[in-house]
């Protein structure tokens, strides 16, 4: 496939699986045990934008607000909306993030990472080099969290389990919100 | 925001190619081919090309500073520089009046006025104040992997062929898709990927 047929054809992957990642995080409490990884504490903070992906003009609903207002999230999910971007949080034992996931390029709008101790705290001969490869070893600490979120999802996704269970569970958990 | 930011957007990229010869060293050409320069560009890009990270005015990189143990450390500067149209007509008016007394010429052809306006937009961009953006670009040469802290499709576009034209790689982003037949193993589970198609999750 090219590019352009996956970017058009494929979305729905990026976000089906911001979709489950909200669902999994509301079911176990927002600590999700990821196989083979590490328990990571996902949170779905206050902004989400949910959109109907397989129709020419597709529609989209953006929620700001308070935990409980995300409710109204739900409601778009009964509609057949899947989410196309959210904000969440992501705590492992070491360090804790906020990203807006963005499904559709699977791109990171406002990728926050914990501060970089201030320079005079590093070696002085250090310099800019020495915050850089903090951050850097942040940023690929971030993407490694994401893409084992992902891993997980997937490889649910592929196996019979997707259709037996977790689309079932999934299906009962938005009809049942209110 | 750039990455030495608290927060930054990113895109996240794969590389496909592969450096030919001596990697550091085809870098280091790539970084310099595509250093920061004034550029004549159709549009209102009047500069573009490679700085330092930390100084955007820096585009000699001394010591080879955008190597970071693994890491490429870049920026991507572009400036641009709009003429107002008002701006524009009053030159083109008083150089049309100019030309024509030199030359005794009644008026000037379309084309000629065309060519007239071109060189007077050129030379009225370089007059105006630029306006001056940096995009941060981290390169992972262990993993293959390239970000870059913009989201905007301009500027990602203009990222993505500089890149292109430097290092002669070319820069895929990194879509859900992608990342997924990376992260799958196995012929069959590929398979399965391929014919996914979207379900409903509504009950």
């Amino acid at each position: 496939m090219d590019f352009l047929d996956i970017l058009r054809e494929k979305a729905f992957l990026g976000r089906e699986f911001l979709t489950w990642l909200w669902f999994k995080s509301d079911q176990t409490g927002g600590r999700i045990d990821v196989p083979g990884y590490t328990v990571v504490e996902v949170l779905f903070l206050d902004r989400m934008t949910l959109d109907l992906s397989d129709v020419e003009t597709p529609q989209t609903v953006s929620i700001k607000g308070e935990q409980s207002e995300l409710r109204e999230g739900m409601a778009a999910l009964k509609e057949g909306k899947k989410i196309e971007e959210a904000r969440i949080s992501l705590k492992t034992t070491d360090n804790d993030f906020t990203v807006t996931l963005k499904a559709t390029w699977f791109s990171f709008g406002s990728f926050r990472t914990p501060a970089i101790l201030p320079s005079s705290e590093t070696e002085a001969d250090e310099g800019p080099e020495g915050a850089f490869l903090e951050k850097a070893a942040l940023i690929e600490e971030g993407m490694e969290i994401m893409d084992s979120l992902f891993a997980y999802f997937l490889k649910l996704r592929i196996s019979d389990a997707w259709e037996a269970e977790e689309l079932p569970a999934i299906r009962r958990w938005v009809a049942a919100s209110e | 925001m750039g990455f030495m930011s608290r927060s930054a957007s990113m895109m996240r990229y794969r590389i496909k190619g592969e450096i030919e010869g001596p990697f550091w060293d085809t870098v280091d050409e790539g970084v310099r081919k595509g250093a920061f320069r004034a550029t004549i560009a159709p549009g209102d890009e009047v500069g573009l090309g490679w700085t330092s990270m930390e100084d955007f005015t820096d585009s000699e990189f001394p010591g080879a500073s955008y190597v970071r143990t693994r890491y490429v450390a870049l920026s991507l500067r572009i400036d641009t520089a709009r003429v107002p149209p008002r701006i524009l007509e009053m030159h083109l008016k008083t150089e049309t009046r100019r030309l024509m007394e030199e030359t005794g010429k009644q008026r000037l052809s379309s084309g000629q006025r065309r060519e007239l306006k071109e060189q007077l937009k050129e030379s009225l961009k370089r007059q105006a104040f630029p306006s001056i953006q940096v995009h941060d670009v981290i390169w992972d040469t262990a993993n293959g992997v390239v970000y870059f802290a913009s989201l905007g499709a301009k500027a990602r576009e203009r990222f993505e062929d500089h890149f292109k034209k430097s290092f002669g790689l070319t820069l895929v982003p990194l879509l859900a898709y992608m990342r997924a037949e990376e992260l799958l193993d196995g012929h069959s589970d590929k398979q399965i990927l391929e014919k996914l198609k979207s379900t409903s999750l509504v009950p």
